[in-house]
């Protein structure tokens, strides 16, 4: 009974519909923020996919492979090299190429990135290489991801179809994504496959043997201290390669991340977007706090006329925009969630909805709604009580 | 002025006054634009009395009012509202003085969404009276006859009862002065006549003072004193007795009625 009484929330739900109309407002707003905020991170989380997979805490490239797109490899001796020194356990290949794979139901080729590695050794972190590892050994077996395109054809153990012109059989599938580097898809082999397909494509393809590899993955012993190692490496490993921490700040996946934050305009393009929805939320807040103020205004006044001052009144239209943005921002994340479970499946890419990212537009929400609720506000602070009489 | 004998004995100062002007001009507009609207008022009202103010369409009297309400701000002359002067006063002192001021307006400006008790808890609240809010705005609505209507929205109630809530809302914290611009001019005959019977009744169990606008004249027997304003000038200001020769009521006392003749 202590209580005032809620004029702004019985003001913004006594007309039903409206409320509804204006909640789907708001939703539609955050929803704008949250698709095109989706892409973006989903560009770019999709390009880490392969690389927060490799299972080691030290990665070795080629020094010109500047991002995973960049078809560079180095000499497979440095990885015995590296073996070498105290601390590290263990040193793995993988081996990528891009190749045509036949679609087995229209027959068109396509670019697909094949991934390969030693079957035995924990190299990538995909549950799906137990499940078949002896399959996997077998000649001319491959696993394909799941989350290829749609132009790939149909993506099921048993799929008989062909790669480099020659043939393959699909012997199960894993999950992972596409990024910029892996085309259509990924296909997942052994390296004695690879070698099968890889080491002889004729005069115009490189030629690619054991000698080298694309990415080595370096297994430490536990406990050990992963900058000290990675500083030791590249201090004795010849300068044809870089020696980088997975994770951290200046790891292998922040660089790769920050090499397309840098390099193309998907940030700029996808931020662009996201404040159009930002302000398309500020313009339909406003129409709803503004209509709102003017309908009520000789009640308004009335209040002033009673001895209410304009404190009063900015913290009515100022809690009416809280409201808007906390009640719209749930139907609006809510069919967000739905769209990118769609959105993922449809292209391939990682959307990916993080606690973080919900409360940045969150937050990003309430200051939209506080910002028209500002703009509203002045038509409360200039209502004349003395102009209702 | 001229003012009776009586008075001096009845009011030794001008504490029992609760609006006193003095030499009041008003102008809408500023520079050649600037058009006189109130020319040189004087006038004072005494605690308790009922006073109409009327005249032709134009003449003044919201105004006046909303002078007297402390809505405008005063810009030649003097004007003391419940013993307090209001030239010079800042925003928020304006808005202090408001709170001990009860409006009644022509529209009742209603909130849609709350109910008849909430309506009027709005006005409680700004004495901060959280704890008894509902018992005040329910025993006032009880009193104008509303009590099977206090948890009604606008919406289900009929027109006089609309009028009889906004009344509520401007009695609840018993104001010393009431400002009513033609509350009676939406209504029809009937509830018209409770309206101004209800008003009629509190001002005098509260002992406040009504400054009523009206153009009604059905209503002129509640008043103790009616003044009439003519382009922005008092014309005539008199009792009851005198502005109606032909009627005569009970409830106007003698020295009321003749008290104020100016
Ligand atoms: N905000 C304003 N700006 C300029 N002029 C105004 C304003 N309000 C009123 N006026 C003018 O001041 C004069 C007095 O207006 P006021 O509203 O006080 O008259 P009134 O006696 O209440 O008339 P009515 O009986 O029609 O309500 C009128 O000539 C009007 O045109
Ligand atoms: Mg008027």
């Amino acid at each position: 009974m202590l209580k005032r009484i809620p004029l702004a929330w019985l003001n913004l739900t006594h007309d039903r519909r409206r409320f509804a109309t204006s909640l789907a407002g708001v939703g539609f707003a955050v929803l704008l923020m949250f698709m095109f905020n989706g892409f973006m991170n989903a560009l770019y989380d999709s390009q880490l996919q392969l690389l927060n997979r490799l299972n080691g805490e030290i990665i070795i490239v080629n020094r010109l492979r500047t991002n995973m797109f960049v078809p560079r490899a180095f000499a497979r001796r440095r990885l015995y090299q590296a073996r070498a020194f105290a601390g590290v356990q263990n040193a793995y290949a993988v081996y990528i190429s891009e190749v045509n794979w036949k679609n087995p139901e229209n027959r068109k080729s396509r670019g697909v990135r094949v991934i390969a590695i030693n079957p035995d050794e924990p190299v990538l972190n995909i549950p799906e290489i137990d499940t078949h590892r002896q399959a996997l050994k077998l000649p001319e077996t491959a696993l394909m991801d799941t989350q290829s395109r749609a132009e790939v054809g149909p993506v099921e153990a048993g799929v008989i179809s062909e790669l480099a012109d020659r043939q393959i059989r699909l012997v199960g599938t894993f999950t992972m994504g596409t990024d910029f580097a892996s085309g259509n898809g990924n296909l997942l082999m052994s390296d004695q496959n690879f070698l099968r397909y890889f080491a002889d494509r004729g005069p115009e393809e490189a030629e690619r043997s054991f000698a080298t590899v694309d990415v080595g993955v370096v297994k430490l012993d536990p406990g050990t201290n992963i900058n000290r190692i990675v500083k030791t490496l590249q201090e004795n490993l010849p300068n044809d390669v870089l020696v980088l921490a997975r994770d951290g700040e200046n790891g292998f996946v922040i660089r790769e991340r920050k090499y397309w934050q840098e390099n193309t305009n998907i940030g700029f393009v996808f931020s662009l977007l996201t404040s159009m929805g930002f302000f398309v939320g500020i313009i339909l807040v406003y129409q709803i706090l503004y209509t709102d103020v003017a309908d009520h205004w000789a009640e308004y006044a009335t209040l002033k006329a009673m001895g209410y001052r304009n404190g009063y009144l900015l913290g009515v239209v100022l809690q009416e925009a809280l409201i808007l943005s906390v009640l719209g921002f749930i139907p609006g994340v809510l069919v967000s969630q739905l769209l990118y479970t769609a959105a993922g499946n449809a292209t391939g890419l990682f959307f990916q909805m993080t606690p973080e990212r919900v409360m940045n537009l969150l937050i990003a929400t309430f200051i939209m709604c506080l910002l028209s609720g500002a703009i509203a506000v002045r038509k409360v602070q200039t209502t004349d009580p003395a102009e209702v009489f | 002025m001229f003012k009776a004998q009586q008075q001096s004995k009845f009011e030794p100062s001008r504490d029992n006054l609760a609006v006193q002007i003095q030499r009041l001009n008003y102008f809408f507009g500023a520079g050649d634009l600037s058009k006189q609207v109130l020319f040189d008022i004087s006038l004072e009202l005494p605690k308790g009395q009922i006073v109409i103010l009327t005249g032709p369409s134009g003449s003044g009297k919201t105004t006046l009012l909303t002078l007297a309400g402390a809505l405008r701000r005063l810009q030649e002359g003097s004007l003391r509202v419940l013993g307090q002067e209001l030239v010079g006063l800042g925003d928020r002192a304006l808005v202090n003085i408001r709170r001990n001021i009860g409006f009644i307006f022509q529209a009742h400006n209603l909130f849609e969404s709350l109910t008849a008790s909430q309506n009027v808890e709005m006005a409680v609240e700004l004495t901060g009276d959280f704890a008894s809010k509902r018992q005040q705005a329910v025993a006032m609505l009880s009193a104008l006859g509303l009590d099977d209507r206090v948890d009604y929205k606008p919406q289900s109630l009929s027109g006089g009862q609309k009028q009889r809530v906004a009344i509520a809302r401007a009695l609840v914290n018993h104001p010393k002065l009431i400002l009513a611009d033609e509350p009676t001019a939406a209504l029809d005959k009937k509830s018209g006549r409770d309206v101004v019977n209800y008003l009629h009744n509190l001002s005098r169990e509260e002992g406040c003072t009504v400054l009523m606008v009206t153009h009604d004249n059905r209503i002129l027997d509640v008043a103790d004193r009616i003044i009439n304003l003519v382009d922005g000038r008092l014309e005539s200001d008199s009792s009851l007795n005198a502005f109606v020769q032909s009627k005569t009521k009970d409830s106007l006392t003698d020295i009321s009625a003749d008290m104020f003749i100016m």
